[in-house]
């Protein structure tokens, strides 16, 4: 939590003796809570107004290290409020009332869980090491057992000799928990001497808050609280409160990882364990304790809490690589899909009911379903190349088959291409028909019919050598002349200088079939008409979306932007397409007089080169503030916005020319962020920065008659906070007034009346 | 300085929704905290067990149940020795057979299954349809009619037929109507407008927001019961403020982790102790986020539930 420049006045000295440079007392502390200038550069305040606000700047809730494993940290009590960051792990108990035998027995029972589960390791991560008695001597023994496997270890031992007995053969990846309201300040020296966490258990949590108190005024806060209680109901009660005080009550006693020893409240139920534990996995047990951990609790358990710790903002990915299913091998088909968790177990579940065999090719597609990746450029034909070279299919595989999804049919003739001597074939557009479709052997057919038609293509016309052509030459060769048509409306012109707000008109884009279709055959018609609305309507600038367009970007980028330009006094464009030698060339023939060209877009992740491209040519560059998926929080927003920013800067570009995106999200489904992406564009206003986005993707989803109210409403939130400029749908005209209107609130134009109609 | 926790109910109320007559009739829903929070106020009704019987049970080939159920021939026959699992406080009927792609059986043969079951049984029925829309729409209301006066409740009405469905299980036939939608709050509350706007009474509905086996996608179930939930108390948005049943059994039996034999997946042990706890850990963790009942199908898991429920409520 930041601390308001108010708080922080609060502790300032009140001299106002402008030692550190800031006017006022209130100034400066105004600048300390903006992270403008550090509290040092004042000398007046005392170390202990320093240290009380070090704390209340502390996150609530501690992370505590254990040998590789991370405990707490958590900011929120619910996934979707932001996202949880460590996750449970778990123990097996073992104790000294138990015979060698058995402890042996558990051991190799343990041992035997351990597998890998969508990219992430599955096993039991700590020993829970129970002290039945006070006889040092049996339980170091147990102890040094145990440390021989190499896993963490909690040490329940409230017994100050054997704990200390225990702790000198451990090792250092030990949980020491035996600190009570009796014994605190002996297990505190010890822990403290061993150099390992200290666990903190009471009767109740009155007691238990107490004695943590007690250890923190000690210097110790290397604690986690065991709030196992006598029932299950009770220690769902201590973790819930604990876990609560120190997240919404902010108050950071509480602010430790917990322990619930199921083993103890469950005793010989392993079912009931298995609900018990969770439970816990979801409310608020950072190590949950177990008597067993055999494969038929942990798939259920591990599965679940791999559900639970996704980021919510990210998607859950599977690994790039060959699955042979039902016993697939070499000469069995190929069937391809995207990395997208959901989509990996929607097919690979209706494929394992065919009972056929079938390899699936899962190739990355940064964790976006098949629609969207296709839409993104991130599953093309090039990235599925991509993925056959870099898995080496051609010689793992002898089959040739290769099923690619019903959605994006639309690839199969670019995938033939790419992959020569492979039948490609297209599934069916719905999962769930893909059981019938593999028993029927549909695809053997199809295979037939691909590889024919293949044949023939080789035989009519034998492979011409690509040449790679210049942009001149292309001009010259594929590009058709462009013909000048009356449209009835001309681009009235805009001066780059002006302040007023920027819209980007996002109607001409591939998405749309009419466009597609017209994009492929060059056809000018349906293009120049979707233009000419848009700029009827009032749009400042036109976004030329020509699709992944892996074959013929440049010529198709040339062929627009001239058409658009030369038909509408020279417009100014914003290029859209993944395919960056087709931006390269749309700017080759682009003219300058009303803005320089946009490149959409961005980001800070894979495609932060686009910035070099605009710095390159002189572009004005949109920078979406996000790498792999929207970012979490606006820490995160203004980092990936300082990293392109600085990026550009050193390229030469001047901060103007960045058009920082925050990502509007969709109010169905993340309403609750929708503030924090406003937020953020204030930041971007606070630094002078210029900001964008593609603002209907608010209303996505929502019936149309509404779209344009929550549009409105959106811009004119957005456009008080410093927008400067969206990317929109221009014949929204209640969308285009509320602009019209908060450009004259914001004194960017001069009013009269007929300032609508302007 | 003594530690004092901040405890209190919140101010909205999950409807309290009664199914079933006299009895053995069972109310769902009623409370003013999160789940198990019995520390913030008491949990006055407890989340409730349904034992799923289905018209494929003959299939059903893990050792204990299939004895459990040993003799058993008709759909009543199922459901008379169902009544007597210890835990179960509703019974519901999974007309699976249905399904015009699947075995495509006859509306007629249904409604006479589900009639044979209410003249033998005294607990509150429950029923789940083939998921095909056209064919459920016919079902729900032949069976909603056939049994009148029984106040059954039919999952599930979704936002494509809750106009009919609504219209013929509520309004006509007086029974309880379950409001279906997949991991979508805004569609959640939406389908709960649109039935109320037919004139049906909040306490006719209850809500299935969306299921799915642990493993498989579940945080997006976990985050709808958690975002409903709260919406329901902490804003009191009434138009969220129904009960929830989440059928759990059909989706944690299907699974590889249930379905595996043990030649196939020889490390994982035990197939039938596999499939308990998935549906044990599936049902708590429907339980923990909010659910009020959950339907569930092994007796050994239904045991467990049990328990979980009584030791924390």
């Amino acid at each position: 939590m930041a601390l308001k420049g108010l708080d922080i006045f609060k502790l300032s000295p009140k001299k106002n003796c402008k030692e550190c440079g800031s006017p006022t007392c209130m100034a400066f502390c105004m600048k300390v809570a903006q992270g403008a200038v550090s509290i040092d550069k004042c000398p007046y305040f005392s170390d202990e107004a320093k240290a009380t606000l070090n704390e209340q700047t502390a996150p609530p809730m501690k992370t505590i290290t254990v040998g590789d494993h991370k405990l707490g940290g958590e900011t929120v009590l619910y996934r979707h409020e932001k996202t949880l960051v460590n996750k449970n792990l778990f123990a097996v108990a073992l104790s000294t009332a138990m015979t060698d035998a058995e402890v042996d027995a558990k051991l190799a029972e343990v041992a035997k869980v351990d597998y890998e589960r969508i990219g992430e390791r599955m096993y039991v991560e700590f020993l829970f090491l129970r002290n039945a008695g006070t006889d040092a001597a049996a339980y170091t023994k147990l102890v040094q057992k145990a440390a021989a496997t190499g896993l963490c270890l909690v040490l329940e031992c409230w017994d100050v000799e054997c704990a200390k007995a225990a702790l000198a053969v451990a090792g250092k990846n030990v949980i020491l928990d035996g600190a009570t309201p009796a014994n605190w300040e002996a297990m505190n020296e010890a822990a403290t001497a061993a150099g390992v966490t200290l666990g903190v258990w009471a009767e109740n949590l009155s007691d238990l808050y107490d004695t943590v108190k007690n250890l923190e005024a000690k210097g110790n806060k290397n604690l986690v609280l065991d709030v196992t209680g006598k029932t299950a109901k009770e220690t769902l009660a201590n973790a819930v409160l604990v876990r609560r005080t120190a997240l919404k009550d902010g108050d950071r006693s509480f602010g430790y990882p917990s322990i619930v020893n199921l083993a103890a409240i469950a005793q010989g139920d392993d079912r009931l364990q298995t609900a018990y534990a969770t439970a816990f996995v979801e409310k608020y047990g950072s190590i949950i304790v177990m008597e067993n951990m055999t494969y038929a609790q942990a798939l259920p358990l591990y599965g679940l809490r791999q559900n639970i710790f996704t980021d919510p903002q990210k998607p859950m990915k599977v690994e790039s690589k060959i699955y042979p299913l039902n016993g697939a091998d070499e000469n069995s088909p190929c069937a391809l899909t995207v990395d997208f968790a959901l989509t990996y177990f929607l097919v690979s579940g209706e494929l394992e009911r065919s009972n056929e065999p079938v390899n699936l090719i899962i190739t990355d597609a940064s964790g976006m379903s098949v629609l969207t990746a296709w839409a993104a450029g991130k599953f093309s034909s090039s990235t599925v190349k991509k993925t056959f070279q870099d898995l080496d299919i051609e010689n793992k595989i002898k089959n040739r088959t290769l099923i690619i999804p019903g959605k994006v049919a639309v690839m199969k003739g670019e995938i033939q291409e790419k992959l020569p001597g492979w039948n490609v074939v297209v599934a069916p557009a719905e999962a769930v028909q893909l059981p019938k479709y593999m028993k029927d052997k549909e695809y053997e057919a199809a295979a037939k019919a691909a590889a024919a038609e293949a044949a023939a293509k080789a035989a009519a016309a034998p492979v011409e050598e690509v040449k790679e052509l210049s942009f001149d030459e292309l001009l010259a060769t594929k590009v058709p002349a462009i013909e000048v048509v009356d449209m009835g409306v001309k681009y009235k012109g805009h001066n780059p200088e002006s302040k007023t707000f920027v819209t980007i008109g996002e109607r001409i884009h591939c998405i749309s079939p009419a466009i597609r279709k017209a994009m492929d055959e060059r056809d000018p018609a349906p293009i120049l008409k979707r233009a000419a609305e848009q700029i009827a309507a009032g749009a400042t600038y036109l976004d030329v979306n020509i699709g992944p367009a892996e074959k013929d970007g440049p010529e198709r980028m040339m062929w627009a932007v001239k058409l658009l330009q030369e038909n509408f006094n020279n417009v100014p464009l914003a290029l859209d397409t993944a395919n960056k030698k087709a931006i390269e060339a749309g700017i080759k023939v682009y003219n300058r007089t009303n803005g320089k060209p946009i490149v959409n877009s961005a980001d800070a992740g894979s495609r932060i080169s686009n910035i070099d491209l605009a710095a390159a040519n002189d572009a004005i560059c949109i920078a979406l503030c996000s790498a792999d998926g929207i970012a979490k929080d606006n820490d995160e927003r203004m980092k990936h916005c300082h990293d392109m920013l600085e990026r550009g800067l050193s390229l030469g570009m001047t901060s103007d020319d960045l058009w920082f995106d925050p990502l509007f999200l969709v109010v169905k489904g993340m309403q609750d962020k929708q503030m924090d992406v406003l937020n953020a564009i204030k930041m971007f206003a606070d630094e002078g920065l210029k900001s964008t986005g593609g603002l209907s993707n608010n209303s996505n989803g929502a019936p149309k008659n509404v779209r344009p109210i929550m549009d409105s409403a959106l811009v004119a939130m957005a456009m008080m906070q410093g927008l400067t400029s969206a990317i929109v749908n221009p014949c929204d005209l209640r969308l285009m007034e509320t602009i019209k209107s908060c450009d004259i609130f914001k004194n960017h134009v001069l009013y009269s009346d007929s300032y609508l109609d302007l | 300085m003594a530690f004092t926790p901040k405890t209190a109910p919140y101010s909205g109320k999950i409807n309290a929704v009664t199914l079933g007559t006299g009895d053995k009739a069972v109310v769902i829903g009623g409370q003013n905290v999160m789940p198990f929070y019995t520390f913030d106020a008491p949990i006055e009704n407890a989340p409730k067990i349904g034992v799923e019987i289905s018209d494929l049970a003959a299939q059903w080939d893990v050792p204990a149940l299939k004895e459990f159920y040993a003799g058993c021939t008709t759909m009543a026959d199922y459901a008379k020795k169902a009544e007597t699992m210890p835990g179960v406080d509703f019974l519901c009927l999974h007309f699976e057979s249905a399904d015009p792609n699947g075995a495509n059986r006859s509306v007629a043969d249904c409604v006479a299954d589900a009639k044979a079951v209410a003249e033998a049984v005294s607990m509150p029925i429950v029923i789940l349809g083939c998921k095909n829309l056209e064919k459920d729409g016919e079902l729900f209301s032949k069976i909603a009619e056939a049994l009148q006066g029984k106040n059954i409740l039919v999952m599930s009405a979704k936002n494509e037929d809750y106009k009919t469905v609504g219209a013929s299980v509520v309004l006509a036939y007086g029974q309880k109507v379950g409001a279906e939608t997949a991991d979508d709050i805004n569609l959640a509350k939406q389908l709960n407008i649109m039935l109320k706007g037919l004139s049906i009474a909040p306490e006719s509905i209850v809500m299935n927001v969306g299921t799915a086996a642990v493993g498989y996608g579940f945080e997006y179930v976990a985050s709808t019961l958690d975002r409903v939930r709260m919406a329901a108390l902490a804003q009191s948005d009434a138009d969220l403020q129904m009960p929830i049943v989440s059928p759990v059994s059909p989706d944690t039996w299907s699974v590889k982790e249930s379905t595996a034999s043990e030649e196939d997946e020889p490390a994982w042990g035990c197939r039938e102790e596999r499939g308990i706890e998935m549906e044990v850990s599936t049902a708590a963790a429907n339980l923990i986020g909010g659910a009020d009942a959950v339907i569930m199908r092994h007796p050994a898991a239904i045991a467990t539930i049990k328990k979980f429920i009584t030791e924390l409520v």
